[in-house]
């Protein structure tokens, strides 16, 4: 009975493109369209501008090392005041500006007290953020040439003015992507993402379809009139599909991109493939009590694109209000990405990670419990449009 | 001369009827409705109620201090007080720090070595290590920020005590360049002042988008049971597509000044662009995401395809827009793929307007692209209806 349900709903794939585009395709798509644009793992050479207005070798050496700087490119285009920049940011020519004022060498080297200001456009917070860190380093470098510079003509040994001008290092060490990829933090989430947002349409869909083509009688049928073999049939082709896919698309990442593997790859398959069940057991449970097409879509793809967001892969959920942050444990998302921080990126024992995995266990249950529901509405399928 | 004003006149005429009808078919269509108000309304709100704490503060961090001296001890404090770090405690050892990085109980590890004080001391370099968890680089960013300020004033705090023992006087100590930053757009440095400005055009587009298939999906049911649509108001192309287009722009301009006008008002973030000059912005990319939506109507098989073909889009348009990853950054592919997309330009022209105060005439290039798009994809929306109201169907069965 259960392999009469399998093959009619194989029958369905073949029937349909949308089953096709839906559950191979577009993640797939996805996958590759993350891995594309992500490619160079950070965003270098933000374009940028300098306001030179003391025109001396000092001034033009420092535009030199800004130069120098793999995090930015500095325009052709010469920007003669801090309007003139400022108009640059606002047609969004550049990211940001240094200004050096006048009179910087002559001051600079009198010891008079001058200043090096520099404008980053936050509006686009990751190349406003390397554009800081960029001029932020150049400005304190070369304040710092110039007082090693004069504490040498104090007399002091040029060892010990290098120590005086930077007597305490503060040596950060980002664990595990000291590359500070963006690829390695964002890949993962949003690839794996997409591809759970579609588990979890695709999962609506196949229940959906039966009541807007009023078929879900022949289906009930098919199963011998028993409601869990007729789920079971379902599901199984399509966490047959969806496991394929997704594992082409672990291959992908991290085999043929090299996100950072740290642990034991079986633990990284295991939560992937009980991510993948998870989302359809949410996918279940919104089509047993919504038996509406369209309602049941919509809360699917409301909750399915709010996941990106409010899972917090960018923003962290204990900075979030308690009463939001709560919502980002009911979706599956969520626990893949904590698997992954800790079993692909930090390489940690799985003991860490226990409850991630219950969490993504928690999603079958719910739907086991709310999947009778079904029976009441396949045997009397109304199309609401 | 006059059979020529009496067609354009009937030519006008039946646009006229094509918005009548199209309002029609809105309005009274459950499904549309939700994604053309509850979308533009309610989402902006959700988004910014996830971002609206815009920093992350006090993040838990380890301390293995194996100097153990008043200096050390010193250090210590100076980070509990910075804007990121809320000491946690003290670790015996790395590994039991270890240990409580791996139970999620703190973010980072600072470890001070056994020689701190004694390379102060000596007028030597001493270096202190942080460990920091880098699953977000959100929190790696903001500790990085609190840490560099950290460093540059602890440098000038230690400098000051070796002069005074070397015997340079306070007042000749060199420092006589200061670096200052400024933040342009989103001063704060907040996620939400940054993130949702973008967001809520996106989110118009994908409404409008989504509105628009599924009403087109549910004209394809009718057009496939009947052999065509009995809702279709049967004149030229151009008429209907100009007609639908303009319903759904005059549908969507007053969601428009709530998104992004009331929007940022509501949750303050930086909003100080002229409403004039954004809202004249907006237009074009409403026409234009309204054509687009006509142009796919064909793929569009029945109602719900819209979930599965449109809702995924959001994320690549995200992308696509520059907002997350930088334009300047991505494969040229990627950048002509963009160029196409009426949100790319919006989001741009928006962000430029509503945080860094630009006026359309810094934003031409953005503007003249969007009306670009906008005629681009009426030629599109005008052949694709063409060829298919040519093409009448059989009626499935009756």
């Amino acid at each position: 009975m259960l392999r009469e349900v399998i093959k009619r709903e194989f029958r369905r794939y073949i029937a349909r493109p949308v089953y096709l585009m839906g559950l191979v395709v577009i993640p797939i798509a996805l996958a590759l369209f993350f891995i594309a644009i992500l490619d160079e793992g950070l965003p270098l050479q933000a374009p940028v501008g300098i306001v030179d207005l003391d025109h001396t070798p000092m001034s033009r050496r420092l535009t030199r090392n800004l130069g120098a700087s793999e995090l930015l490119q500095i325009s052709d285009k010469q920007y003669n005041s801090y309007n003139e920049a400022l108009d640059g940011v606002k047609r969004g020519e550049i990211m940001g500006f240094f200004v050096i004022p006048e009179h910087f060498e002559r001051d600079a080297e009198a010891q008079t007290g001058t200043n090096l200001a520099f404008y980053c456009n936050l509006t686009y917070y990751v190349p406003g953020s390397l554009v800081y860190k960029a001029f932020k380093t150049m400005a304190v470098t070369s304040a710092g040439e110039v007082v090693t510079t004069s504490l040498v003509g104090k007399g002091l040994s040029p060892e010990l003015s290098r120590v005086a001008l930077m007597p305490l290092v503060l040596d950060i060490r980002p664990v595990g992507n000291p590359w500070i990829s963006y690829a390695y933090y964002l890949g993962p989430s949003f690839i794996i993402g997409s591809v759970g947002l579609m588990a979890l349409l695709m999962s609506v869909f196949v229940f959906m379809s039966e009541i807007k083509e009023g078929t879900s009688r022949s289906w009930l049928d098919a199963a011998g009139n028993h409601i869990a073999t007729a789920i079971f049939g379902k599901l199984i082709p399509l966490t047959l599909v969806l496991t394929v896919v997704a594992v082409f698309v672990h291959s992908l990442m991290f085999h043929y991109c090299g996100y950072p593997m740290n642990g034991n790859e079986w633990n990284m398959l295991l939560g992937l493939l009980l991510f993948i069940i998870a989302c359809e057991s949410l996918g279940v449970v919104l089509a047993s009590i919504i038996p509406s097409p369209r309602f049941a879509l919509s809360l699917a793809s409301l909750i399915g694109i709010l996941t990106f967001s409010i899972a917090a892969f960018s923003f962290p959920v204990e900075a979030m209000y308690g009463s939001i942050g709560i919502f980002s444990y009911i979706l599956p998302v969520r626990y893949y990405f904590l698997i992954y921080i800790d079993q692909a990126l930090n390489g940690i024992d799985l003991y860490f990670s226990r409850w991630w995995y219950v969490g993504l266990l928690c999603f079958p249950i719910a739907a086991t419990l709310v999947a009778p529901l079904m029976r009441r509405w396949s045997r009397h399928p109304v199309y609401v449009p | 001369m006059k059979r020529l004003f009496r067609s354009i006149y009937d030519w006008f005429v039946s646009v006229a009827r094509v918005i009548r009808r199209q309002f029609h078919l809105t309005f009274t269509d459950l499904g549309v409705m939700i994604f053309f108000l509850f979308l533009p309304l309610v989402y902006p709100l959700i988004y910014s109620l996830i971002y609206n704490p815009e920093v992350t503060r006090d993040m838990p961090v380890v301390v293995v201090d194996d100097c153990r001296t008043a200096m050390s001890r010193e250090f210590v404090r100076q980070c509990d007080a910075t804007e990121a770090i809320s000491i946690i405690g003290y670790a015996a050892n790395m590994s039991e720090a270890r240990e409580c990085l791996n139970e999620h109980r703190s973010y980072a590890i600072l470890e001070i070595p056994k020689d701190y004080e004694q390379h102060l001391g000596r007028g030597e370099q001493g270096v202190v290590h942080f460990y920091c968890d880098m699953s977000l680089l959100f929190r790696y960013r903001t500790f990085l920020m609190s840490l560099t300020t950290l460093q540059v004033d602890e440098c000038s705090r230690l400098r000051q005590i070796a002069f005074n023992t070397i015997g340079i006087p306070d007042n000749r100590a060199p420092s006589s360049i200061q670096p200052q930053a400024f933040m342009l757009g989103d001063t704060q440095q907040g996620f939400a002042s940054f993130i949702i400005p973008g967001i809520v055009v996106l989110v118009l587009q994908q409404a409008m988008l989504l509105g628009i298939s599924m009403l087109s999906g549910w004209s394809n049911e009718r057009r496939r049971k009947y052999g065509f649509d009995p809702f279709q108001i049967r004149c030229s192309a151009s008429a209907t597509v100009l007609g639908k287009g303009l319903a759904f722009t005059v549908i969507f301009f007053p969601l428009a000044i709530f998104t992004l006008h009331f929007v940022p008002e509501i949750f303050h973030y930086p909003h100080i662009g002229d409403p004039l000059q954004y809202l004249a912005l907006i237009l074009p990319m409403l026409m234009a995401t309204s054509f687009l939506g006509i142009s796919i109507e064909g793929i569009m098989r029945e109602r719900e395809t819209c979930f599965i073909a449109i809702v995924f889009t959001s994320v690549i348009f995200l992308f696509l827009s520059g907002l997350t990853w930088p334009r300047y950054a991505m494969n040229p592919i990627f950048v002509i793929l963009g160029n196409f997309i009426p949100a790319t330009w919006a989001v741009e022209g928006f962000v430029q307007i509503n945080s860094t105060g630009a006026g359309l005439n810094e934003v031409s290039a953005q503007y003249l692209w969007l009306w670009g798009l906008v005629v681009f994809y009426m030629l599109t929306a005008v052949v694709v209806t063409r060829y298919r109201d040519n093409r009448r169907l059989v009626p499935a069965s009756v």
